[in-house]
């Protein structure tokens, strides 16, 4: 670089200066502070809802913050929108959003603004030539005439990535791009990675793979709960701090006493294999809360979802109680046998929006509530009175439509309609999303509720402090298998990430 | 590099087109079954040219459908459209307008019901149906307004030529369907509108925030939509020498039956034009068929149906396997 007179200030690449945002109410992003200087990688850190995505979206442009400021090479910005950002060469490429897999290769590399063209007409010869170049710099050989749909997932993610690529960014936002990349592939791009900031390019690199940010990185930034921790160099800096530094301390008397388990065994589930679950043995007992964890991906959901039989199994068993679980389930049969599940995705997979609270409880109840096909209206009152008083949801009544409630009171009625179904095992994945504090004490406290009556709970949780606070075991899964499993009493977060990593005891 | 693999890639994409040609074969299976029952007339010169007649403004209205289709949406109104064009041609000259200026307003009219359709739903983010089939119902009672109820005729005869006269012994309108076509298709594979069509067609949010213009991009599809279907309903008008305000309705859900079918046709399963012709042809090899042989006209509306359903059933019989 040119600029070696210390003296004078290089401006950063990027810099985000007190940032705050929030979102109906809770706070996701408390003065935030990020400065990423131009040709470092520089490691984004920190646990699920610590605030990196927000962050990441508003520096993009897709959020805008209330208060703060966005600083380009020292220069004030604003990005009303993805479009302005990207021009400004700003660009995240994100996991879950990848690639269109109804075209070509060469046009999901060329996307948008970067398609080549003359007058409206497309210059094809120039677009492979340009998505061509892109994908030797990933060193990959990927036709570009084939429908991206048909490649590998490996392949999609190099797409997406040589689509980055592309659009000539100079800040380039990764947001963890070797989820689904073999160690050579990690290799290769980690060459392109460390050749594009030695060419000057800013990378900020989201992961939570601490290996990986330790090999590549040179800053790293730690957030947790909407707040930047600490940012220094990589080479001072080591796991141990790293973890504690994410960790930070737990909140204070949010969970209720343990010990309403006992010994008599509710589900024994045995050599169970799926869709990214692989041979998982374990068994929960009555009025126990049995916890789930493991990072995103690591077919934590999958386990509850073959469980409560909305995905099919290849090998294995489930028994609840003394009573085999039938070997092609669905969940009408996991319901009668007394396993029900509150999903992960509550306004898409746990209720409808549109309809009341009355006729959403109904719905998983209309065996009960109907003789010969005839519902009756007043069984159905009967059970929504019953469900809204014990779990106190707070609305005008029973007609009001679920999507006027707050995500607490939601909530509330996805267990209200699953517990009239009495199940002998609650599964619940992500209990507490999205909820505030107050409403999620109320949670924790149903659940042991619920535990002391005698239902066997078992919920998935991505947040570890509440995964050892509501819970009286813990299982950690890592890629689809049981990686640990530890009573939540001795647990610490440490411990736990360890075994979220999938690092041997 | 390229030419030498030229042979090889070419036996790879007729396999492939075998095996995903599933409509393919079954329109030349109807070919094949209505010339072994009438080979005196099936294959006939002037029966083709009939055939090719019957269907030229399908494909008109089919081209519009699919341009929309390709962006994911669909369009309920491209054959009340078609009939307002048709009318409003005909009531401004039998007041008296020249050709050119009937013809210049009744485009003016699709294009505007295209672009009413375009901002109700890339900018008023109304969903493609209801918005469609309102604009749909009141261009309807447009049309009606226009032909205040009747059937307008008395057009000049060299309006009536448009849709009745030949050259080289081919029916005009098979030559508008021919070249609009073939425009449909260039704009869709070869400009950057078409492939910012494609790209939202498979995926809004990946486009969106790779910079590709959503809005405008859907606005502009139900605009050539408008535009394409007025130029059918104008030619329908002069095909038949006379105008109403529901000549153009049945073509609206033919020519969903025909991307339909032509969607099964590509890998990807996407609307394409090549495809949406191919559809065409089984609609109108069908109703030609069905005519030839003597059988009740509205049995081949029974049978479209049915085709329709087998098609797409078997179309994701194979993505399921995959």
């Amino acid at each position: 670089m040119s600029a070696t007179n210390a003296s004078t200030e290089v401006p950063m690449a990027l810099e985000a200066r007190d940032i705050f945002k929030h979102f109906d109410g809770v706070h996701a992003l408390s003065g935030v502070k990020l400065s990423v200087k131009t040709g470092e990688i520089h490691a984004l850190l920190g646990e699920n809802g610590a605030g990196k995505s927000t962050l990441v979206k508003v520096i993009t442009g897709i959020y805008t913050p209330d208060s703060g400021e966005i600083l380009r090479n020292g220069e004030s910005v604003e990005f009303a929108n993805v479009r302005v950002a990207n021009r400004a060469g700003i660009v995240a490429l994100y996991q879950e959003l990848s690639i269109i897999p109804s075209i070509s290769v060469a046009e999901n590399i060329m996307l948008g603004e970067q398609t080549p063209s003359k007058g409206g007409i497309v210059q094809w010869a120039e677009l492979r030539k340009r998505a061509q170049e892109q994908l030797d710099r990933l060193n990959q050989k990927i036709p570009l005439n084939r429908l991206a749909g048909e490649l590998s997932p490996v392949q999609q993610t190099m797409v997406a990535f040589a689509r980055a690529l592309a659009t000539d960014a100079r800040v380039l936002i990764l947001d963890e791009p070797t989820a689904s990349l073999t160690d050579t592939e990690i290799k290769d791009l980690f060459a392109v990675l460390r050749k594009l900031r030695d060419q000057g390019v800013a990378i900020i690199y989201v992961s939570h793979r601490l290996e990986e940010v330790f090999e590549l990185c040179d800053r790293l930034t730690i957030m947790r709960n909407g707040e930047t921790i600490i940012t220094k160099d990589v080479q001072e800096s080591n796991i141990e701090e790293v973890i504690s530094n994410m960790v930070g301390r737990a909140a204070g008397q949010l969970y209720p006493e343990r010990g309403t388990a006992t010994t008599e065994v509710a589900l024994t589930v045995e050599g169970l294999n799926g869709r990214r679950v692989k041979n998982v043995s374990f068994t929960a007992h009555k009025g126990e809360v049995l916890g789930i964890g493991g990072l995103a991906g690591s077919g934590r959901s999958e386990l509850l979802r073959i469980l409560a039989g909305a995905q099919k199994h290849s090998t294995g068993t489930v028994t609840v109680g003394e009573e085999a679980l039938p070997s092609s389930p669905s969940v009408g049969k996991a319901l009668d046998a007394g396993i029900a599940l509150v999903p992960e995705e509550r306004r898409s997979q746990g209720v409808i929006l549109s309809a009341s609270i009355q006729d959403n409880i109904a719905l998983a109840n209309i065996p009960s509530v109907s003789s010969l096909g005839i519902v009756s209206g007043v069984k159905i009152s009967t059970i929504t009175k019953r469900g809204m008083l014990d779990l106190q949801i707070k609305a005008r009544g029973p007609h009001q439509n679920v999507g006027e409630l707050s995500g607490g009171n939601q909530q509330k009625v996805v267990l209200a309609k699953m517990l009239a179904r009495k199940p002998k095992v609650l599964l619940m994945d992500e209990p507490t999303r999205g909820i505030d504090v107050g409403t999620k004490a109320e949670i924790y406290r149903l659940i042991r509720e619920l535990a002391a009556g005698g239902t066997t709970v078992i919920a998935v949780s991505s947040e570890l402090p509440e995964l050892i606070g509501m819970s009286d075991r813990i299982i950690i899964m890592h890629e689809g298998q049981i990686s640990g499993e530890v009573e939540a009493a001795v647990a610490d977060d440490e411990l736990l990430l360890t075994y979220c990593y999938g690092k041997a005891n | 590099m390229t030419t030498t693999n030229a042979p090889a890639r070419a036996g790879q994409a007729i396999g492939r087109m075998l095996l995903q040609g599933g409509t393919v074969v079954a329109l030349l299976l109807l070919i094949i079954f209505f010339f072994a029952m009438r080979p005196d007339i099936f294959l006939t010169f002037v029966n083709v040219k009939n055939i090719l007649y019957q269907v030229s403004i399908l494909a008109i209205i089919a081209g519009a459908q699919t341009v929309v289709m390709v962006v994911g949406d669909f369009d309920l109104s491209v054959g009340a459209t078609s009939s307002l064009a048709g009318a409003v041609a005909g009531a401004q000259m039998i007041g008296g307008a020249p050709i050119w200026q009937a013809i210049s307003v009744a485009l003016l009219v699709g294009l505007i019901v295209g672009l009413v359709n375009g901002v109700l739903i890339a900018y008023l983010n109304l969903t493609a149906f209801v918005a469609t089939l309102a604009t749909m119902t009141s261009v309807v009672g447009f049309a009606f307004l226009v032909t205040e109820g009747t059937t307008l005729f008395n057009f000049p005869a060299e309006f009536n030529e448009l849709g009745q006269g030949k050259f080289l012994n081919i029916p005009i309108p098979v030559y508008f369907a021919l070249v609009i076509s073939v425009i449909i298709w260039a704009v869709l594979k070869f400009t950057t509108i078409g492939r910012s069509w494609h790209a939202i067609g498979g995926n809004v949010e990946v486009s969106r925030l790779s910079g590709v213009n959503v809005r405008r991009a859907r606005l502009l599809a139900f605009t050539v939509a408008g535009l394409v279907s007025a130029i059918g309903g104008i030619l329908l008008a002069a095909r038949l020498g006379s105008a109403s305000a529901v000549q153009g309705s049945d073509n609206m859900m033919f020519s969903v039956a025909a991307v339909f079918l032509g969607m099964t046709v590509i890998k990807s399963g996407m609307a394409n034009l090549g495809g949406t012709m191919i559809g065409v042809g089984i609609i109108g090899v069908m109703s030609n068929g069905l005519n030839i042989l003597g059988v009740n006209a509205y049995i081949q509306q029974v049978v479209t149906g049915i085709i329709i359903i087998l098609a797409v059933t078997l179309s994701g019989l194979k993505t399921r396997e995959r």
